[in-house]
């Protein structure tokens, strides 16, 4: 089934923090300030929200929120499983709260200490952050043999994609030194000024190979982001927003995040299969995307997203990318503040930030005047559009 | 449950304990100190349709190949449990 929002609902503020690797303060008053930071840019208050909606596994208790930021009346909330592969589910929530009338204004968050805190990347036996009601109930599964952190578990889906379409460890390589171009010139990026070559990358150190380098992992990030929606009514009276043109999540029967590794073939993606069906099923089609956001925990699912979404045949990402179509002026200009591979990671909804300034026209890396924005992660996607 | 058909009945069945390579990944980092690196981690397709995940043991890194026939071991683990894993089973 296709979920087209028909436009009802709008971006109309985005807010965060500074992100760091050391944040100093709590989860909770870094949602705090990236909350008022995003209303502020909406010409909002925060009498004027009245719905929240963040992921399973964030820290931040809405009432907790509710009582920093001295809002009035909640009238609604939900959270989104799934952990970073649910970040654009966020969305879906707060268009299709303000569209149904649950809401008025609803706010999305993601506060995160991924670096000072409970990092995902740090080898653990005990339960993880991740555990409990986030999709990743099969890493009981792989602990017991030192399949402990998310590199890992994605390396044995990434290698088996190596081996059926004939991918190297250069081809992620060559999306990496594009997603470093980007951040080398974003001032709010970890890898600002630190641009790096292919050579660069078929150096760094194996993490899991021969799939997972470290140059191709997320950086460990503290900070929070929020963004604003509302009704597209309501829109029209804010300074800048940008349209949910259509949001859409498809999780699958036997896919959790990527600690299952059940499902027949695992070189596809097939969440963000059934996803594109859903997006590109909405009267918007690939052609029409002008800037893309694509979760990059690491470099290989970029390549398989990139494959699963239809923007290129299954095995042809690398060729896509070798032929610089994630680049300014490419086919499909992609991750343009870096990614969070270059930028940091606020768990995906960063990137949807960055979407929401490439339509407006303030990003750092500013493309020619894009009007459509696809924003996925892995099973979960927005298609967001400047109003007409 | 079961998700075909919703009965909660189980029961335990003996595996041959052999099958194939599906994927791997060779762990260097980050190390955890009840493992000795690199780790072999292994996706292995059971004869009897069933995947696991599980480490591949008495074969040098650079040796794992996708496809490569295997047979369990049981190797101790700590509080005097056991896990299985898996070593080479030569060509069938
Ligand atoms: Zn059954």
């Amino acid at each position: 089934m296709s979920v087209s929002l028909g436009g009802s609902a709008a971006i109309v503020g985005i807010g965060q923090t500074e992100f760091s690797k050391a944040a100093g303060r709590s989860e909770t008053q870094l949602a705090g300030e990236a909350i008022v930071a995003a209303l502020s840019d909406a010409g909002l208050t925060t009498d004027d929200v009245d719905g929240f909606v963040s992921y399973t596994i964030d820290p931040v208790e809405e009432t907790e929120l509710v009582r920093a930021l001295g809002t009035p009346e909640v009238r609604w909330s939900s959270r989104v499983p799934y952990g970073g592969g649910g970040s654009q589910g966020v969305l879906l929530h707060a268009a299709a709260a303000v569209a149904g009338g649950a809401a008025r204004v609803v706010v999305a968050y993601r506060a995160i200490k991924a670096r000072s805190g409970s990092r995902f990347g740090r080898a653990q036996v005990s339960p993880r952050p991740t555990s409990a009601h986030s999709g990743s109930t099969a890493s009981q599964w792989c602990s017991p043999f030192g399949v402990l952190t998310p590199a890992s578990w994605m390396a044995l889906n990434a290698t088996r994609y190596m081996h059926t379409y004939g991918v190297t460890s250069a081809d992620f390589g060559r999306a990496v030194v594009q997603l470093r171009d980007y951040a080398a010139t974003n001032p709010n990026a970890h890898f600002y000024g630190t641009r790096i070559t292919l050579d660069d990358h078929q150096s760094s150190r194996w993490i899991a190979e021969p799939a997972i380098r470290l140059f191709d992992c997320c950086q460990e990030t503290d900070g929070a982001v929020a963004l604003v929606v509302t009704t597209a009514d309501r829109a029209r009276d804010t300074p800048a927003p940008v349209i949910v043109a259509a949001a859409a999540t498809a999780g699958l029967f036997e896919e959790e995040i990527a600690s299952n590794h059940y499902r027949p073939n695992l070189e596809v993606m097939e969440g963000s299969v059934a996803l594109a069906a859903q997006l590109f099923g909405s009267g918007i089609a690939r052609s029409d995307i002008d800037v893309a956001m694509i979760y990059d925990a690491f470099s290989p699912i970029l390549l398989m997203q990139l494959e699963a979404l239809g923007f290129c045949g299954f095995g042809e990402a690398k060729d896509f990318i070798a032929d610089g179509n994630l680049a300014p002026g490419g086919g499909l200009p992609c991750n343009t503040n870096g990614g969070l591979i270059g930028e940091g990671y606020i768990h995906g909804l960063n990137l949807t930030v960055e979407a929401v300034r490439q339509l407006r026209g303030v990003a750092v890396n500013q493309l020619d005047d894009p009007s459509t924005a696809l924003v996925t992660a892995s099973r979960t996607g927005v298609i967001l559009q400047r109003p007409l | 449950m079961c998700p075909e058909c919703h009965s909660v009945e189980h029961e335990v069945v003996e595996l041959a304990g052999t099958g194939t390579v599906y994927s791997y990944a060779i762990l260097h980092h980050p190390q955890h100190p009840a493992f000795s690196y690199p780790v072999v981690a292994v996706l292995v397709d059971l004869d009897e349709g069933i995947r696991v995940v599980s480490n591949l043991v008495g074969v040098e890194p650079p040796e794992v190949r996708i496809g490569a026939p295997v047979r369990v071991m049981f190797q101790a683990t700590a509080d005097g449990l056991t896990v299985p894993v898996f070593e080479p089973a030569g060509p069938t």
